[in-house]
């Protein structure tokens, strides 16, 4: 039985570098990234100026790229993320502005527009089979045409008057603002539970349940999922609602950070919905995400913006570094699979 | 005429050839016999210019030949039949027969002269189809015929072919046999690489048989070994032919499955057929003549139009292939394992454990332990081999594929198992293996319904064998394991004129 030993599949699993592990990867990009801006400009620890905000634009760009996440999972994409979540802040603001909605109503409202929009989304995908950047390409298309009615029928212009009550502590309160006695809560802003919860769950969703790793099998090989028993066409509707309802919530912290409900809300969520989940190692074939990977891929994103905005970089240079980082990231991906390929382990 | 002499080549932790040689003569079958990693596919591989030899030479015709890559080969002379499809399903024939070396004038497609060449490499295979049609309308087997007919576009002299029978049956094995020798006759050398040793005997002169990357056997004549000896020197030890232990079946009581007379609308007519508890169907028929398809429409992935199917006597209607499990415990093991059966990017414990997740569940999520549990019983009870159950399914072979497939349902306690090609392309050794575990599931009670193309594996182990041809029962016999008398009575049924509906 000698031949048996030397197969490669006997042999203990070799392990891959460190530096190939995207998550610790990331992680020293991330704290090199901050020692090099703090080094150039000090400003960048200011809490005020720098960290709050940039910890308040993480919340909404993580929320966004698990928007995005959502449907890569299936080796699908949405075009439509921004307009979903403008959508979604449409309905937030006219349960308000017409029925005086509180603010957990109005938040309830937009997630459920979200979530109709994705699903419907999915449900012309699954039915026609047609390729979902397509679909989402083309309701995005309709969508960009809509919201821009909508807003112009009820309102005098382009975003909604007033928020609902609770809606501005979102915006500018931290935690050190809420006292209990001498003991004030760290400098973090409101909104970071409320993507932390989306985190856990997403996180919670693809790792443990039964219908997020089911939904990964679809992604991984559909044919094989279908003939395995998995309601193939339901999962892909559901892939589709998770992602229409995450962009709501990523219109909803939008707004709140931006103090209204306008229409431009989820103008600029395409590039950093996929820049985050694939700088953070999912796959664009579907079949495996990265939740963690997700938020540090975000939290890289926001620092370099930051870093950059310090430095007085303009908005054109952002923009062109940004696409640098992604290609890069995109290289580093590639070379990493390969590199697992030839040790015969997973990726 | 092609001498290929202590070759090796070594990868990564394993040494796939270690000083093979291979010895051709013009006008020969030449059989590469070997089990699956006795590295076959490595020298296939070596003599078509894919891979570079660590050492040793090729000669050709008396000259040293270097291949820098698969055209460089062709040129020379050799083509080559994969095992795999290599054909562009979305290009017409012509178009793929002459991909390699495209006529061309004015620096645009000669469409003209490239029908005409496809139209040449067909008569050479007295193939009547037309070049225009695209090849993702074509049978498997029909497929399969083109590949040959496009080795043998070029001015081909030594001809591989890589399993070329995997997916055909009967008729066509025999046509592409004939086809073979008619090309020996005119001097060509075809290497036959194949783990179906009915078919070596049947058509091969001489044999090398490899083993852990060593030729044990040199371009011997075929004639003076037994099918046992070819086995031996396989293997590497003596080795038994399966003696299953005998079943009992209750055919008294109610079938688990059955199909009375069903119409679907893939084309089936009127199809009947019964398994009992504890029985093995075997379900025989050439490729094309509509099994898996039948298959598929009783899991509800195509539509039964008429007819009733009944599971323990009680009619039912299956609507898709969870319901089948969930509701009747029917279990379908493809015949496209890398295709449908496994997710080849997935570690083992999610492809054993997709069918069983539901079951585990609590609160919608799934316990990381009693996963874990399931599947290490079942990767312990079908012995599948791997570094750990963490690995990916795709890096595993074929016979630990199989089985990691045939596992999810043994784990989903399915009581109804519908088995689809299970050894196609699996070494002697682990076929064996898996007869044995097929047997043991029906002898505890387990019905199964197997569909084969491989006449001795139904033979081994079907209780009664019905026989399909253009998507309707031919006939049915009980199996008496009797080998030459049972072919022959399935081989006349599959040549019967088709009984009038």
């Amino acid at each position: 039985m000698k031949q048996e030993e030397t197969t490669p599949e006997q042999r203990p699993p070799a392990r891959l570098p460190l530096w190939a592990n995207p998550r610790i990867g990331l992680v020293v990009l991330l704290i090199a990234l901050i020692a090099l801006f703090t080094t150039l400009r000090p400003a960048f620890l200011n809490t005020q100026l720098t960290l709050v905000p940039m910890q308040a634009d993480i919340s909404v760009y993580a929320v966004v790229g698990l928007s995005q996440l959502a449907v890569l999972s299936l080796g699908h994409m949405n075009m439509a993320v921004g307009r979903m979540a403008a959508m979604s802040a449409f309905a937030s603001g006219l349960l308000h502005d017409r029925l005086d909605a509180p603010l957990l109503v109005a938040l309830a409202g937009g997630l459920a527009v979200g979530a109709l929009l994705g699903a419907l989304a999915g449900l012309v995908i699954s039915r026609t089979g047609v390729n979902s950047f397509v679909v989402t390409l083309a309701l995005d298309f309709a969508l960009i045409g809509l919201v821009s009615l909508l807003y112009a029928t009820f309102t005098d212009g382009v975003a909604f008057n007033g928020l609902p009550a609770g809606m501005s502590a979102l915006r500018t309160d931290t935690f050190a603002d809420y006292c209990a006695g001498d003991v004030c809560g760290p400098e973090i802003p409101l909104l970071a539970p409320i993507a932390l919860i989306a985190v856990l769950g997403v996180g919670l969703l693809f790792r443990w349940s039964r219908v997020g790793r089911e939904v990964l099998m679809t992604g991984a090989n559909a044919k094989a999922a279908e003939l395995s028993g998995i309601p193939v066409r339901w999962r892909v509707v559901q892939a589709h609602a998770l992602s229409g309802l995450l962009a709501g919530l990523a219109g909803f912290l939008l707004s709140a950070n931006n103090g209204s409900f306008s229409a431009g809300v989820g103008d600029g969520f395409l590039l950093p919905s996929f820049l985050a989940p694939v700088l953070g190692g999912t796959l664009l074939v579907g079949g495996a995400v990265s939740v963690l990977g997700t938020v540090l891929g975000t939290a890289i994103t926001q620092v370099i913006y930051k870093g950059l905005n310090l430095l007085q970089f303009q908005v054109d240079e952002l923009k062109l570094y940004i696409g640098l980082v992604l290609l890069a990231a995109l290289s580093l991906d590639r070379l990493r699979h390969v590199l697992a390929e030839r040790r015969g382990v997973p990726a | 005429m092609l001498l290929a002499e202590g070759l090796t080549k070594s990868f990564p932790g394993v040494r796939a050839l270690d000083g093979a040689t291979l010895r051709l003569a013009a006008g020969s079958v030449h059989a590469l016999l070997g089990e699956n990693g006795a590295g076959k596919s490595t020298l296939v591989k070596i003599l078509t210019g894919v891979y570079r030899p660590d050492a040793g030479r090729v000669v050709l015709d008396g000259r040293d030949v270097h291949f820098g890559g698969p055209l460089e080969a062709l040129h020379a002379g050799i083509g080559v039949v994969h095992q795999e499809r290599n054909l562009v399903p979305e290009f017409s024939i012509a178009e793929n027969i002459a991909l390699q070396h495209l006529p061309n004038r004015l620096g645009m497609v000669d469409r003209n002269r490239m029908r005409a060449e496809a139209r040449r490499c067909l008569g050479l295979l007295d193939l009547d189809l037309d070049p225009d049609t695209r090849v993702a309308e074509l049978s498997v087997a029909q497929a399969q015929l083109v590949e040959i007919a496009k080795a043998l576009s070029v001015d081909t002299r030594v001809l591989l072919l890589d399993e070329p029978t995997a997916s055909l049956t009967g008729d066509e094995a025999d046509r592409l046999y004939a086809i073979v020798r008619k090309l020996t006759a005119t001097g060509h050398a075809v290497v036959l690489v194949s783990h179906k040793l009915e078919e070596v005997f049947a058509v091969a002169d001489t044999v090398t048989v490899l083993r852990d990357g060593r030729s044990v056997a040199e371009a011997q004549p075929l004639a003076g070994y037994t099918r046992d000896e070819i086995v031996d020197l396989m293997v590497g030890r003596a080795y038994a032919s399966v003696e299953l232990t005998a079943r009992t079946v209750d055919r008294t009581a109610t079938p688990a499955l059955e199909l009375a007379g069903l119409s679907t609308r893939h084309g089936h007519r009127d199809v009947s057929l019964t398994v009992a508890r504890g029985e093995i169907l075997g379900l025989y028929g050439l490729v094309g003549a509509g099994r898996t398809e039948l298959a598929k429409a009783l899991l509800g992935l195509d539509e039964i139009t008429g007819g009733e199917v009944r599971v323990h006597g009680a009619p039912v209607r299956i609507r898709d292939v969870g319901q089948a499990l969930r509701r009747h415990r029917i279990g379908y093991v493809p015949e496209d394992r890398k295709g449908e059966g496994l997710f080849l990017e997935q570690p083992i414990t999610r492809n054993v454990g997709v069918t069983v997740w539901r079951r585990l569940a609590r609160f919608g999520l799934i316990p990381d332990r009693a996963e874990r549990d399931v599947v290490a019983e079942y990767t312990r009870l079908l012995g599948i081999r791997a570094a750990s159950p963490a690995q990916l399914a795709g890096q595993l072979s074929g016979g630990n594929q199989q089985k990691v497939s045939l596992a999810k349902w043994l784990a989903a306690s399915c009581d109804i198992l519908i088995v689809d090609e299970p050894t196609v392309g699996i070494d002697v050794r682990t076929k064996a293996a898996f007869h044995e575990l097929i047997a043991r599931l029906a002898g505890q009670g387990m019905a199964i319904l197997l569909i084969s193309s491989d006449l001795p594996e139904i033979v081994t182990l079907a209780d009664r064998i019905a026989v399909m041809g253009d998507a309707a029962v031919r006939g049915e016999l009980a199996n008496d394991r009797d080998y030459d008398a049972v072919s022959q009575r399935v081989i006349r049924l599959i040549h019967a004129a088709p009984v009038p509906a």
